[in-house]
């Protein structure tokens, strides 16, 4: 009887979330058709790949409990990785953006084995050296790797960053008007992909396992479930459209360079996944798309950038430090009458 | 024979300068649990009053020196009664208070630089002069940062050890609620902590900035650097700390010699991933065991 009821439940919360998603897709199709401008489709372009990285990282924050620093270090990777299969191997963009995502899954692997073990600050911590090593190494690259006639190209261009090794090829393709909606379309699709892998991971045996060890670690570890495996497997996986989101923005603005690795841009994204509501499905979109607007404002007083951002993100962590999703779905369940989902509790993450 | 008097002696000013970086975070980390991402802007903001004290009002050195701590020991104040004091004791608060910390962080950086601008100044404190070992030259300001952070690092060891005050700091650590069973106000122990941490950021601001410059990011890369000393001395253990900074100092400074300046951190990183997948909790850390 209570297997049925639950799995009831699932199915309708699965109904919901499609019902959102279709919706979304809806509006995201039909925008750019009724404001064509340049500066709109572009920035929305970008909201696409944000929201991208950062769904993938509520799954490896929110969803495993992985305090993981190293996101914005996995996707530099996808988009370095697939910008010099570009420059160097003459690969079209279309083919080594996978490439770009599976580098970045064997990077983020590599961290996850060296990492994982430790605790949560420590793997903040150390995440976060790494990040900072790979920029390092890539502003003080000067090395010669190439020769183009008499300027010298390094390895991974250094600060100048990496260029020239083409794109997705819309403006061959499309006519004038038109030309930035290819790169939005390809963009919004990785998202597609990515939030509905996020989806199906949360509502899988793994986002399970994660519920369990979260709501009771000793009986979960007792059960079997292994905290190491399932959070490696999910660091793992959450890389791939990461690094396909690297891809694509190093082929959106046709240079990659180390400014993708900043500390702000870093903050940013983190502020994103935490507004939005860390461990839930939409809260990352919500996020992204709030902080989006709140950027734009910004804009205006641009001497205080930063310090708004650090404004928002302290007043929300202080007051709300379950985002907007979660302050959202207080007030629905304040005013819901039948209590057929009050058991999910305060605990649960998932809406 | 000159190149390693070059090494030992550039290696333990760099040491000197990671530990006198580590000692605030490794105590306020250690004591309340809270890993101060605000750590690198407090310690610019040290450097930069002392500055202004300096030059701008003209005060004695020492006297300068000593407003930038009651402005650090101020911001730690701040901290409390802003961010610390409502988290504390609520769901996943070891990761909220990083991130809230960042917020924090943000907002001075911010501070800094619309007063000061983002063009780096030169300290006006510090001692000109040095000796000469062979051909090497070792100037005072480096002797004298070595000396003072290691007595930073005693000093404070002391207070921890062996006074009331310390007892009460180490018993919060432990254990929150027991020590608040024992009549303890932790809520006062936590602002006397951040007090500590924050004079002590602005002291090691101060010494940071006389050997570099002053520049709103200064405080950044130390801070990255007192965590590694940190996660590797593990959690709150002061003497640790001190021998891991100065043995990561010198390590650093011979790969840079050997292999090229870019690889030292680099080389300092993998020395640190593999020093913990033999000992997770830290070389000088001992397994913190829970009880169901």
């Amino acid at each position: 009887m209570k297997m049925a009821t639950n799995s009831a439940k699932v199915a309708a919360s699965y109904r919901a979330d499609i019902m959102i998603g279709v919706a979304l897709i809806f509006l995201a199709i039909v925008v750019p058709f009724i404001f064509p401008t340049r500066y709109l489709v572009g920035q929305l372009t970008i909201f696409f790949l944000w929201a991208t990285v950062v769904s993938q990282w509520n799954l490896v924050f929110g969803v495993a409990g992985i305090f993981s620093l190293a996101q914005m270090a996995i996707f530099a990777m996808g988009g370095y990785v697939a910008g010099m299969l570009g420059l160097y191997l003459g690969w079209s963009l279309w083919i080594s953006m996978f490439f770009g995502g599976f580098a970045s899954v064997v990077f983020s692997t590599l961290i996850g084995v060296a990492c994982l073990r430790l605790r949560g600050a420590y793997v903040a911590l150390l995440t976060f050296a790494i990040a900072q090593t790979m920029y390092l190494l890539i502003i003080t690259d000067t090395a010669c790797f190439m020769r183009q006639g008499v300027t010298c190209r390094n390895f991974t261009g250094g600060t100048r960053g990496l260029a020239k090794f083409g794109d997705f090829g819309f403006r061959e393709l499309l006519p004038y008007k038109y030309m930035a909606f290819g790169d939005y379309f390809l963009a919004l699709s990785v998202l597609i992909c990515a939030v509905a892998f996020s989806i199906f991971v949360i509502r899988s045996p793994v986002g399970l396992a994660f519920r369990a060890l979260r709501d009771n670690q000793v009986c979960a570890e007792a059960r079997g479930i292994s905290k190491f495996k399932y959070q490696l497997l999910i660091f793992s996986a959450s890389a791939f459209f990461t690094g396909v989101a690297g891809a694509v923005y190093a082929g959106h603005f046709r240079v990659m360079g180390a400014n993708s690795l900043y500390l702000n841009l870093l903050l940013f994204l983190l502020s994103m996944l935490i507004i939005g509501g860390a461990g839930r499905i939409w809260g990352p979109l919500l996020g992204a798309a709030t902080l989006m607007l709140v950027d734009e404002v910004l804009k205006e007083f641009v001497d205080w950038r930063l310090a708004g951002l650090g404004i928002i993100l302290v007043v929300f962590i202080v007051l709300w430090p379950k985002g907007l999703a979660g302050a959202l779905d207080n007030m629905s369940s304040r005013f819901r009458k039948d209590t057929e989902f009050s058991d999910r509790g305060g605990k649960s993450h998932i809406p | 024979m000159d190149g390693w008097v070059q090494i030992i002696a550039s290696g333990l000013t760099v040491g000197a300068m990671y530990a006198v970086s580590t000692i605030a975070l490794s105590l306020v980390w250690g004591a309340l649990n809270v890993l101060n991402m605000g750590q690198g802007a407090m310690l610019a903001v040290g450097g930069y009053i002392a500055y202004t004290a300096a030059t701008a009002l003209n005060l004695p050195i020492p006297l300068a020196i000593g407003v930038a701590i009651i402005v650090g020991a101020g911001i730690g104040v701040l901290m409390y009664f802003l961010i610390i004091k409502f988290m504390i004791g609520k769901d996943s608060f070891e990761t909220n208070v990083i991130i809230a910390t960042f917020g924090f962080a943000l907002v001075l950086e911010n501070l800094i630089l619309r007063f000061y601008g983002a063009y780096p100044l030169r300290q006006p404190i510090g001692i000109d002069g040095g000796w000469y070992i062979g051909a090497t030259h070792i100037p005072y300001q480096n002797v004298l940062l070595i000396v003072a952070s290691g007595v930073l690092m005693v000093v404070v060891a002391y207070i921890l050890k062996n006074t009331r005050m310390g007892r009460a700091i180490r018993a919060t650590a432990q254990n929150r609620e027991a020590t608040e069973l024992m009549g303890v106000r932790v809520s006062w122990v936590f602002l006397q902590v951040l007090m500590l941490g924050g004079g002590l950021a602005a002291v090691s601001g101060i010494m940071l900035s006389t050997l570099t410059t002053l520049a709103p990011t200064m405080g950044y890369d130390p801070m990255l650097k007192a965590f590694i000393i940190c996660v590797i001395a593990g959690l709150g253990n002061i003497y640790g700390a001190l021998v891991s900074a100065f043995v990561l100092g010198l390590f650093e400074v011979s790969i840079q010699f050997m292999f090229g300046v870019r690889f030292g951190f680099p080389a300092l990183l993998l020395l640190v991933i593999l020093a913990l997948i033999w000992r997770p909790y830290g070389v000088f850390g001992r397994r913190k065991t829970d009880r169901l």
